[in-house]
């Protein structure tokens, strides 16, 4: 009776006959919650470190391979250019090897020249000798 | 020959060089679009900021005054002109002082060259305006004012004309005011430069159809080049107008006066918007721009001499080889080699100060002599000395290195002498005058002095080109003359009392060579390649002109050939794409000299009989009647079927007296003045009477006897007699005169003249080998 009483005004005993404002079933579940409560905020907070550090390798991630992507604009470009630049050294070396050819045919025109004066020379030499 | 190019690690410009000027061969300076002069000494390569342009100032062009002009005043040729983009011209002094700044056109000034007496120089601008200035910045006359911009100009030779550029054309205007321009279309493309040599007075033009072109000044095309990847930016003569250098997108080419290419360079340099030469002609500038100022080296420069060749490897070094034993000499100087010449057994080689001789039997030990001026323009020879020719004076030198002479004139410009306008012999100089192109001064290679009365031999037409023969004796020396027509004259460089003769050899005459062992002439004409055997026959024989002659087609020669040298029975022949052709003529005539100098005119017949040619045959009749070896002459005459002349000789052979026997021979070559000379110097009256007489020259024939007196009445006879031959009246004045107080008896004159052929009989024996003294013996005795 006295309980009910005491029930009635709010207050409750426990099993180890101390007095209490929440009913003993309550106060369990709240405790269990609290503890459930705590539990879910460690994983939480976990979870977070987890995916903290994923976020930085992420985005570790994601610098390289912007690095990298540059990188192979880059190199992109620069495979453009050299195609470019080796067309103009390919113009340079055009120019100067038809230079080397014009001097080839001045020199190949000068020996030809010479080779016709040796014949000549020698067709003299052997007349000559044929005259005596 | 090709460039050796020299260009930084690091631009030490900022920004695009847009000019380049020398003052001596180690220093340059450069202007650029970074506002800052730049000097280059090249001695350190140390560079040096010269002064610091306001930043509104974008130079576009240099020039340092002309050296040459300068003369005393030094103070002036440390100044050049700097055009700048904001319209004016500033006159900079070599300190860095810009001295004065002036408004000189709308737009740009593009352009700014010095005259070449440094009187006045020329601006050309954007506004189409080309304006000339007096020394000090002073605006003398606007010459033309275009509706285009004028990109290049420059200076003609006697800086009395402008040539520029006017879109695709070319514009010669001369200073005078009146005077029509010559203008013609050069360039597909708009013309961007100019320049024009005044040495060989050849233009030059490049532009933006990536084409270079080489110009004569009436517009005539000489040369033009294949097309490149560029448009042409820049082009420069050599001082010496030898070579020219064209620059384009990191392209540098040396070329020829011909116009093809020695050599081309690719230097990193960008466009080379300048190129400038040195004053000794063996560096180049260029402003290239990426900022890099290049220098560029002409090397590898060969010369070719009989069985040596030279090549110049260096800056400072030679190596000549001797092709029949493979034997390589190198040879180290000093200092920069500025020319070079290998002939007549020797090697001259001029560097900036001193002159080397080398023979070529020793190598090991030339002669060396300092020179007063290191910047010599021209080096010739001949077999006894050689000729160095600097801005200030020609110099004859002997091999041994002592100074012979050095003969000038008032008047002479040293400066601008080349191949084509002076030439040496072993005893004599000839040179073009340039104020008067007809005149040609002789001097004596002994002593530098002018030859005979001091009067120059001129021409009648401007001389373009003149060159003396090398052989024989110095009064006999001929020069060789092409004028404006390209005609070829030869005239006698030696007078004696006489009038000069000269003669025509051809016409449309390329270039021409004497042989350097004997005074054969070989010239390129008209698609042929001639040889004049022996050249003095026109001053002999003027039948056997023609037969002396050695002609050959010259279509394997290409076009434009030219000669570039003649020795022994080998010809050395440039073709106009710059290739070397060689061809030899027949070795006899040369033979044939040689035993005539020597006077061993029976090997001579001896040498005609083996070959039996009839070419030679003439030659050999041509010289043995120039000699007045009659007998030899006979024999030549005979083998050439000239029956005529060899009876013409056979009976001068029968004259007794040796000066009527000259004389006859000077009829035999048809100059009948110089055998009256003859006759009457000798005191020979009657046969220079009968000369008259025969040559039906009555009225010289009777003055002769009046002035005489003797044998007026045989002068009578004659005429009588031709008279009546002819049926004709006598209506001489002077005859009839004579006439009326003269008897005509045949029997009388026939005694006389007997008398005279009894007394030339009489004199002491003169035979064909008579010695000097006799003459004048017989001549006292028949003046007596």
């Amino acid at each position: 009776m006295a309980d009910e009483a005491l029930a009635r005004a709010g207050l409750h005993f426990d099993e180890l006959n101390k007095i209490r404002v929440l009913e003993p079933e309550t106060q369990q579940q709240t405790l269990e919650l609290k503890e459930e409560c705590k539990d879910f905020v460690d994983k939480i907070g976990d979870f977070q470190k987890i995916v903290g550090t994923f976020i930085e390798v992420v985005d570790n991630v994601s610098k390289e391979v912007e690095k990298e992507k540059m990188k192979a604009i880059g190199s992109r470009n620069l495979l453009k250019s050299i195609a470019k630049q080796r067309e103009s050294q390919q113009q340079q070396l055009q120019a100067l090897t038809s230079e080397k050819k014009m001097q080839l045919e001045r020199l190949r025109i000068q020996y030809e020249a010479l080779l016709k004066e040796e014949r000549e020379q020698k067709e003299f030499i052997e007349q000559f000798t044929l005259q005596k | 020959m090709r460039m050796k190019t020299n260009i930084q690690r690091e631009p030490k410009h900022s920004e695009l060089v847009s000019c380049v000027g020398w003052t001596t061969p180690e220093e340059l300076f450069s202007g650029a679009d970074d506002h800052l002069v730049l000097k280059w000494n090249l001695n350190s390569n140390e560079t040096t900021t010269l002064v610091k342009l306001p930043d509104d100032v974008f130079p576009t062009d240099m020039h340092w005054f002309p050296k040459a002009a300068g003369g005393g005043k030094k103070a002036v040729s440390d100044l050049f002109v700097l055009t700048s983009t904001d319209g004016k011209f500033h006159l900079v002094n070599k300190t860095g002082r810009v001295e004065k700044s002036v408004e000189a056109h709308k737009g740009a000034v593009l352009a700014g060259r010095w005259s070449f007496d440094g009187s006045a120089f020329v601006t050309a601008g954007e506004d189409g305006a080309v304006k000339i200035w007096s020394r000090s910045g002073m605006l003398r006359s606007t010459l033309t004012q275009n509706s285009m911009s004028v990109y290049g100009v420059a200076w003609g030779p006697d800086s009395d004309s402008v040539l520029f550029t006017n879109g695709k054309q070319l514009v010669i205007k001369s200073m005078q005011a009146n005077a029509k321009p010559t203008m013609w279309r050069a360039h597909e493309g708009v013309v961007l430069v100019v320049d024009w040599n005044p040495v060989n007075n050849l233009i030059i033009s490049g532009g933006e159809d990536c084409r270079y072109k080489v110009w004569d000044t009436y517009g005539r095309v000489m040369y033009n080049s294949f097309q490149h990847d560029y448009p042409i930016t820049s082009l420069a003569w050599t001082p010496d107008g030898e070579l020219f250098a064209v620059g384009s997108f990191n392209t540098l080419r040396l070329c020829d006066q011909a116009g093809w290419s020695y050599s081309l360079e690719k230097p990193n340099t960008g466009s080379l918007f300048k190129l400038a030469w040195s004053s000794d002609g063996t560096q180049v500038a260029g402003a290239g721009g990426n900022g890099q100022v290049l220098i560029a080296h002409v090397i590898e420069k060969r010369l070719e001499w009989k069985n040596f060749e030279a090549t110049v490897t260096g800056g400072k070094q030679i190596h000549v080889r001797n092709v029949i034993n493979d034997a390589v000499e190198s040879l180290e100087f000093r200092d920069r080699i500025i020319k070079l010449s290998l002939e007549f057994n020797h090697l001259v080689v001029a560097t900036s100060t001193q002159c080397y001789i080398y023979s070529v039997k020793n190598w090991n030990t030339p002669m060396i002599f300092d020179l007063k001026e290191g910047n010599v323009s021209l080096i010739l020879q001949s077999e006894k000395h050689f000729l160095l020719v600097d801005n200030a004076g020609i110099y004859v030198f002997s091999y041994d290195g002592r100074l012979v002479c050095s003969p000038r004139y008032t008047g002479m410009r040293a400066d601008i002498l080349n191949y084509q306008t002076v030439s040496i012999s072993n005893d004599t100089i000839a040179i073009r005058d340039k104020a008067n192109e007809k005149v040609v001064y002789v001097f004596d290679a002994q002593n530098g002095k002018p030859l005979g009365d001091g009067k120059p031999i001129t021409h009648k037409l401007d001389v373009m080109e003149i060159a003396l023969d090398q052989c024989g004796p110095a009064t006999e020396r001929r020069l060789a003359i092409i004028d404006k027509n390209r005609d070829l004259y030869l005239t006698p460089v030696r007078v004696f009392g006489t009038e000069r003769k000269s003669y025509k050899l051809g016409n449309m005459i390329q270039s021409l060579a004497w042989n350097d062992a004997s005074n054969m002439l070989s010239a390129l004409a008209d698609g042929k390649f001639t040889v004049w055997y022996y050249p003095n026959t026109i001053y002999v024989d003027r039948d056997l002109a023609t037969k002396t002659i050695f002609e050959k087609e010259a279509s394997e020669f290409g076009k434009n050939p030219q000669l570039l040298q003649f020795n022994g029975n080998h010809v050395i022949i440039r073709r106009a794409e710059g290739s070397i052709v060689s061809t030899s003529i027949s070795p006899h005539p040369c033979i044939l000299h040689s035993y005539v100098y020597s006077g061993r005119w029976n090997d001579a017949v001896r040498l005609c009989r083996f070959v039996k040619d009839e070419v030679l045959w003439s030659c050999l009749a041509a010289m043995s009647a120039y000699a007045k070896e009659l007998n030899t002459a006979e024999i030549a005459y005979a083998a050439i079927k000239e029956a005529e002349k060899v009876q013409f000789i056979v009976n001068i052979k029968d004259i007794p007296v040796k000066e009527a026997r000259n004389a006859e021979m000077a009829l035999l070559c048809g100059s009948q003045q110089d055998a009256e000379a003859i006759l009457l110097q000798a005191g020979l009256i009657f046969r220079a009477i009968m000369l008259n007489i025969q040559l039906y020259n009555w009225d010289r024939a009777l003055e002769l006897a009046v002035k005489h007196k003797t044998h007026v009445d045989t002068v009578l006879g004659y005429r009588q007699k031709y008279l009546t031959r002819f049926e004709k009246k006598e209506n001489n004045k002077r005859y009839l005169q004579y006439m009326e107080g003269i008897e005509v008896d045949w029997e009388k004159i026939e005694a006389k003249m007997e008398m005279e052929y009894q007394k030339e009989r009489e004199r002491p024996t003169v035979t064909s080998t008579a010695g000097s003294a006799k003459p004048r013996q017989s001549r006292q005795e028949t003046t007596k």
